[in-house]
């Protein structure tokens, strides 16, 4: 009996311990909660180390977009203002142009952000033998070429277009006119990098030091990132409050959760399954407004009686459009955080027009959408099965299924879609061109310019494997718009070029435009100055509570 | 003894090896190509892509990939994550908490799995014996996904009892929930198998026995009915913590606790062989051991197995 009492007694104290210990666990946690300045944010583990050349996706662009500051930045509706530049000025026709820095500007570790700081940077990136993974971006400037060619290189040879001039001052000479250029180099692959960086990239990457808004404290792999801010910096931004910690998230579902709860600040994004309640859950703040990234699906180019610049296949293409209830789906399955689309941009494109010529294709008439495919038929019969391809992680199902029964139903042909299962397959067979059918395809921009989706996605130059024209699109007037908009005096003359030169695509449908991908997320209750920005992110410095 | 253990040991090689192999060829075989998906939708530098793969052995064939990462391994050298970090080191973050969690559901599932097991088994047919039943089969048979949320839901967002999720360097009270959720379907298979064995024990010979000789109702129970009932309650536990280890993916997941399985997910996710295998070669020898320890426990509980 009594050793029983013994027993009992000591589980008892051992319990006790235990309590103890996650009381004082729970101590230092609401003395964070007392400092109110520092928000907590979702984010996912950076895929690579924290280099803003090596940065391509949103677990690490979340951070580095706050530690770097490029020549310019954007503000939240994507109109560009200079950050470290003074001033970029072009030629006539954008092939040079001379960059003037602002004076006195400093990396957090208190060195000087110089012309050196950029360029040799970029010529950093642009080097394959560094393999970064946005050195395409440097692609215009000249000299890149040579720095391509992996055997050859030891990977600190320089771009042959880029020359300082002095401390404050570099040009840059294009291998071809590039009217983009001034608003290409607020993308975060064009940030500039302390000397310290070149001498351990991958410990740099752990540790980044930028002239950002705000400085790393510390990167604790698949937990956490502490940012703080940085009392160096003086640019355009101003932060409201005295940190952002981002918290590392496999599932969507538990940050949205853990929003609910009152553990996480603001999250960028919702759950599938809690698309139907967000905006009304009163433990809640939401947004919820038309956003950057577009989605639609490509027809490839060459698709049997889907053939670009034939009259059967612009007919065909127009009655599949016209065919598809957007509204309907947008409502229904999307539950409203989607847009009608009206062009191959999105609404938070500088220069986007909802005028455009042959934006009623991208509206569903059932009527007009059979007369097109019987045309169609008239020139050539199609018994074809007509399939949809896409990727089933990335939670489409629903819309695609949707989709797929919207045309069906309207054309009376037989469709279906063809579910892969993994993100990873389904980019393999994009690349391989071994879909037979349409594809989805997504575009999410880089910088706020219409060149950015428009070039990559549809320009000849951009196909068979040498960019994301993925559908293998080709069109000899669109392309001479392209270069006519490259070489174009200004911003304003260029975005012209690009409306025009979208009525083509309203026309040709290369690709078939669903729905603009609303910026959508939560915050809790407390949070002030949720505002989602042009990249569909919450602007992390103008929160606080 | 010392025959038998060193014997064990030496099987454990084979075992290791094979397992590796095998996941490494599975993590091989996963479609699509790792390097071209850190691109996303955006053009692929076929060059950068190149040097990223070369850089991994990705270039490699398969066997020459598994013989280099088998040479690696023997030096206690993982490689490095696309991240740029060492493998043994994020394991190293990682496996304290998934041992921290799997402990606590240990312990939840033993304790709270062998009492009611008890009580059940002495006191067959009454009331609280139904309804001891009834929540272990709703226990197995409602997947813990199931079981993670609905907890997740109610005792964290709505009564606020408990924290949503763990997150960054959990407390016990952190890990409360998920240990409870992991350690709930074999708590529930422990009731039954305990209840079993104490009702079919209490019925043997020798219980009568030791019961005719004059010996009081709590010796025969703790003496002679319940070191036999839990020869395999023992076994199953000693299993179970293999398996917990290895199934708190799906926990680690719902309730953000940044352990092995929150790794493994995320590792399977990029295509990161070398993580995935290592993982999984951790996990193989935790098995291995645990299944050691089990068979040495026989031995205590059993004299007969001692000596044969």
């Amino acid at each position: 009996m009594k050793r029983r009492l013994l027993a009992v007694s000591a589980v008892l104290c051992s319990m006790g311990m235990l309590l103890a210990g996650c009381g004082s666990n729970g101590g230092s946690d609401s003395g964070q909660k007392d400092s109110k300045s520092v928000i907590t944010a979702f984010d996912t583990e950076p895929q690579n180390p924290l280099i803003p050349g090596n940065t391509n996706e949103s677990g690490g662009n979340r951070p580095d977009s706050l530690i770097f500051a490029g020549l310019v930045s954007f503000d939240a509706k994507g109109k560009a203002s200079n950050e470290v530049a003074q001033s970029i000025e072009g030629n006539a026709n954008s092939t040079q142009y001379t960059v003037k820095l602002k004076p006195g500007w400093k990396f957090s570790d208190g060195t000087p952000v110089t012309s050196k700081s950029f360029t040799k940077a970029w010529s950093y990136v642009a080097n394959v033998k560094n393999a970064q993974k946005c050195s395409s971006f440097f692609s215009t400037i000249q000299g890149y070429d040579d720095l391509q060619k992996a055997g050859r290189l030891k990977g600190d040879e320089q771009l042959a277009g880029l020359k300082d001039v002095d401390d404050t001052t570099f040009t840059v000479t294009m291998s071809k006119p590039d009217a983009t250029f001034p608003i290409k180099v607020g993308y975060l692959a064009f940030a500039p990098l302390p000397e310290s960086f070149y001498k351990d990239p991958k410990a740099f990457g752990n540790a980044p030091v930028g002239n950002g808004p705000y400085k790393l404290e510390s990167w604790n792999h698949n937990t956490e990132i502490r940012l703080v801010r940085n009392n160096l910096y003086k640019g355009n931004v101003k932060p409201k409050n005295d940190g952002v910690t981002f918290k590392i998230y496999t599932k969507v579902d538990s940050a949205y959760a853990d929003v609910q709860g009152g553990n996480l600040d603001v999250l960028d994004t919702v759950p599938t399954a809690d698309a139907k309640n967000f905006q009304t859950d009163a433990n809640l703040q939401a947004y919820n407004q038309p956003g950057s990234v577009i989605q639609m699906f490509t027809i490839p180019s060459n698709l049997p009686h889907f053939v670009s610049g034939t009259e059967e296949g612009t007919l065909r293409r127009q009655a599949i459009s016209k065919a598809i209830d957007r509204k309907g789906i947008i409502k229904k399955v999307l539950n409203g955080t989607g847009t009608q689309p009206v062009d191959f941009t999105s609404p938070k494109t500088p220069g986007f027009s909802k005028d455009l010529k042959g934006k009623d294709n991208l509206v569903y008439n059932a009527a007009q959408a059979k007369e097109l495919w019987a045309k169609a038929d008239a020139i050539s019969k199609d018994n074809d099965k007509f399939t949809i391809s896409y990727n089933t992680d990335g939670g489409y199902k629903a819309i695609y299924d949707a989709m797929i029964n919207s045309i069906k139903n309207t054309l009376g042909i037989d469709a279906s879609a063809d579910p892969m299962p993994t993100f990873q397959e389904f980019r393999n067979a994009v690349d391989k061109r071994s879909i037979k059918g349409g594809f989805r395809s997504g575009w999410q921009p880089d910088y706020p310019s219409a060149e950015n989706y428009l070039f990559q996605e549809y320009d000849s130059a951009a196909a068979h494997g040498n960019g994301s024209n993925d559908g293998d699109y080709s069109n000899q007037k669109f392309d001479a718009l392209m270069d006519q908009a490259y070489a174009a005096p200004s911003t304003d003359a260029a975005n012209a070029i690009y409306s025009q030169s979208q009525e083509i695509l309203l026309n040709d449908l290369p690709a078939i435009p669903m729905y603009y991908d609303n910026a959508h997320g939560v915050a809790s209750k407390s949070l002030k100055g949720l505002v989602a920005d042009w990249e569909n992110m919450p602007v992390y410095s103008q929160l606080h509570k | 003894m010392g025959k038998y253990l060193l014997r064990r040991i030496l099987q454990m090689i084979p075992v290791v090896l094979g397992t590796t192999l095998l996941v490494y060829a599975l993590v091989f075989a996963l479609p699509g190509d790792p390097v071209k998906a850190m691109f996303g939708d955006k053009p692929v530098n076929a060059a950068v892509a190149a040097q990223i793969r070369a850089e991994y052995n990705l270039d490699k064939p398969f066997i020459i990939q598994y013989l280099l990462f088998l040479k690696n391994a023997l030096t206690l050298n993982f490689g490095n994550t696309f991240a740029g970090q060492p493998v043994i080191s994020e394991i190293g973050r990682a496996f304290p908490v998934t041992i921290k969690l799997a402990l606590m559901a240990f312990v939840f599932e033993a304790v709270f799995g062998v009492v009611f097991g008890i009580i059940s088994g002495l006191k067959k047919g009454k009331w609280y014996d139904s309804v001891i039943l009834i929540v272990s089969l709703l226990l197995i048979s409602v997947p813990t996904f199931v079981t993670g949320f609905l907890a997740q839901y109610f005792l964290g967002v709505k009564w606020r009892l408990l924290p949503v999720t763990a997150g960054n360097d959990p407390g016990f009270l952190d890990l409360l929930m998920p240990a409870v959720v992991l350690g709930s379907v074999s708590m529930a298979y422990i009731i039954r198998l305990t209840r079993s064995e104490v009702s079919s024990n209490i019925a043997e010979d020798y219980v009568r026995t030791a019961r005719a000789k004059g010996m009081s109702n709590r010796s025969v129970i703790v003496r002679h009915v319940l070191r036999n009932s839990l020869i395999p309650v023992v076994t199953y536990l000693g299993q179970d913590l293999g398996a917990l280890m290895s199934g708190a993916m799906i926990s680690e997941t719902i309730f953000n606790v940044h352990g092995i399985g929150f790794l493994t997910y995320q590792s399977i996710l990029k295509g990161e062989s070398n993580m995935v295998v290592s993982i999984v070669t951790l996990l193989t020898l935790i098995f291995v051991v645990c299944n050691l320890i089990v068979d040495m426990l026989y031995a205590a509980l059993d004299p007969r197995i001692r000596y044969a």
